[in-house]
């Protein structure tokens, strides 16, 4: 039982309006990481093939803290309405554990999105996309993945290349081993497709006429949903931390009250 | 320019005597607009169009491809495909090679069109190694620099010519492992966003140490009261249940 003063009822009332923001955001941000996780955009195969998803890893971490914090955020109004130590205890103590894996998620999520700049999407491209001369399942396991991802991107966004088609020209590929540079100046993807899928006008794409082929480059279709993925992890989850520091505090405010 | 064109022809003739044909333009590379203007193995020039307007449709226009050594001796007479001039010799036992014969009526000066009208020298990959086909439009064998004319031959007379275009240089493409990697650089939301949080869990770790330590009750009980303590006292309690209230107040 609480002291009925005025003061511990307001308390109350607050950490319980405070558990159940904790809730909803709890359940948010389990839907957001789920989101993430189906991959809407096909981007996957390229953030496995730098062999560091843990944008990733951020975003199934999110998923289970979600959980948790829809979970204990039950817990707490149930034991602030009881008054009860223990469950208060219990609360604070899991609490605690739960930031702490959301703090390693948003972390991980804003320092994994530094990593992933144009070179190395281009540095991948150049060295795996319709590479043949594989040297283990995993290596052609990769290779088949960021071909068949950037055969789509460039189709779906009208783009070629990370910079543009004259990253074909100005490095070295694995492409450009099994694709001579007079027939193939950039792949075929880059060429302006007919409903057909096939170019509308092969020489006029050769040539490399304004109209006939994809002059821009499909970094920003890469950074796009990558940047959305890391920040939506990273910032959400710093905004609910906020909150809960706050819910927290209050509420070990509230047990240091509570009596036996 | 009838002017100039007749005292250029007449300094040529005393230059090279025999050999005093007409030379009008220079071939350039098309605009740069085109993507493919010049790439690893292949260059694009303009139609040499509205610069032999003197001559016969018949008359058959060849391209010259030449190394820059081979401008200086280069000679008009000797028969495109003939071994001095095959694209598959070139450039290891020849300087120069002849390729993209094509009449004067496929060049027509249409100055009202508005089409692209360009030649793209190094499209034909089938016929590169096939030695019965040295006149073969086959890719460039190396970055270059290349020098071009165009040479109007009637029969195997040659008849017009072009001046040589500026060298032509091809793209050279770098390793891919040449592409910096720099080690990933922090931006600063990423550092503001750890540095807060990581603030905030500590001041709840302190914050969870101090209410553990002091702030078992307000009876005024010493920090020995632990948890474990609080159950006995629990239990203590529930006997004195209506009790302690009153005592409190």
């Amino acid at each position: 039982m609480a002291k009925s003063g005025g003061g511990m009822r307001i308390l109350q009332g607050l950490l319980v309006f405070g558990n159940v923001i904790i809730g909803m955001c709890g359940i948010a941000l389990t839907a957001e990481c789920i989101f993430f996780v189906s991959d809407p955009h096909g981007l996957y195969p390229l953030l496995e093939a730098t062999e560091n998803d843990d944008i990733y890893a951020a975003a199934w971490i999110g998923i289970f803290v979600g959980f948790a914090l829809f979970a204990l955020s039950i817990l707490g109004i149930v034991a602030v309405i009881k008054c009860n130590r223990t469950l208060l205890l219990v609360y604070i103590i899991l609490m605690l554990i739960t930031y702490a894996f959301e703090m390693a998620s948003c972390i991980t999520a804003a320092t994994h999105r530094d990593f992933l700049t144009p070179n190395l999407f281009l540095k991948q491209m150049l060295e795996r996309y319709q590479k043949v001369d594989t040297e283990n399942n995993n290596d052609k396991w990769m290779a088949e993945g960021v071909t068949k991802t950037w055969n789509n991107l460039m189709l779906q966004k009208q783009c070629c290349g990370v910079r543009g088609p004259s990253d074909w020209q100005e490095y070295t590929s694995a492409f450009r081993k099994t694709h001579n540079d007079a027939d193939y100046p950039w792949p075929r993807n880059c060429c302006v497709m007919n409903d057909q899928g096939s170019p509308i006008n092969l020489d006029g794409c050769k040539l490399g006429v304004p109209g006939y082929y994809n002059s821009n480059g499909c970094y920003d279709a890469i950074s796009g949903p990558m940047n959305t993925h890391a920040w939506g992890v990273a910032w959400f989850g710093f905004a609910i931390l906020c909150w809960t520091f706050f819910v927290l505090l209050g509420t070990m405010f509230y047990w240091s009250r509570v009596e036996y | 320019t009838h002017t100039m064109l007749s005292l250029l022809l007449l300094l040529l003739a005393t230059a090279h005597g025999l050999d005093a044909i007409p030379t009008l333009g220079k071939p350039v590379l098309a605009s740069s607009t085109l993507g493919g203007q010049t790439t690893a193995s292949t260059f694009v020039l303009e139609q040499p169009r509205c610069v032999f307007t003197e001559l016969q449709d018949d008359i058959v226009i060849w391209l010259v491809v030449a190394l820059p050594e081979a401008v200086a001796n280069f000679s008009n007479t000797v028969k495109p495909g003939s071994p001095r001039r095959a694209f598959q010799k070139f450039p290891q036992s020849t300087l120069a090679y002849m390729t993209l014969n094509t009449t004067l009526l496929n060049y027509p000066c249409d100055k009202t069109s508005r089409d692209i009208t360009v030649l793209r020298v190094g499209s034909e990959t089938t016929c590169a190694k096939d030695e019965l086909r040295p006149t073969c439009n086959g890719p460039l064998p190396g970055p270059g620099p290349y020098q071009v004319k165009f040479l109007a031959l009637n029969g195997s007379k040659p008849v017009a010519q072009t001046n040589w275009s500026d060298p032509i240089t091809l793209r050279k493409a770098q390793p891919s492992s040449s592409i910096p990697m720099r080690g990933s650089k922090h931006s600063s939301s990423m550092i503001a966003l750890t540095t807060i949080l990581s603030i905030l869990f500590a001041i709840l770790l302190a914050g969870l140490v101090a209410m553990l330590l002091w702030g078992s009750g307000t009876s005024g009980v010493s920090s020995t009261f632990s948890k474990p303590e609080a159950v006995t006292v629990r239990r203590y309690n529930t006997h004195h249940v209506y009790d302690q209230p009153a005592a409190r107040l």
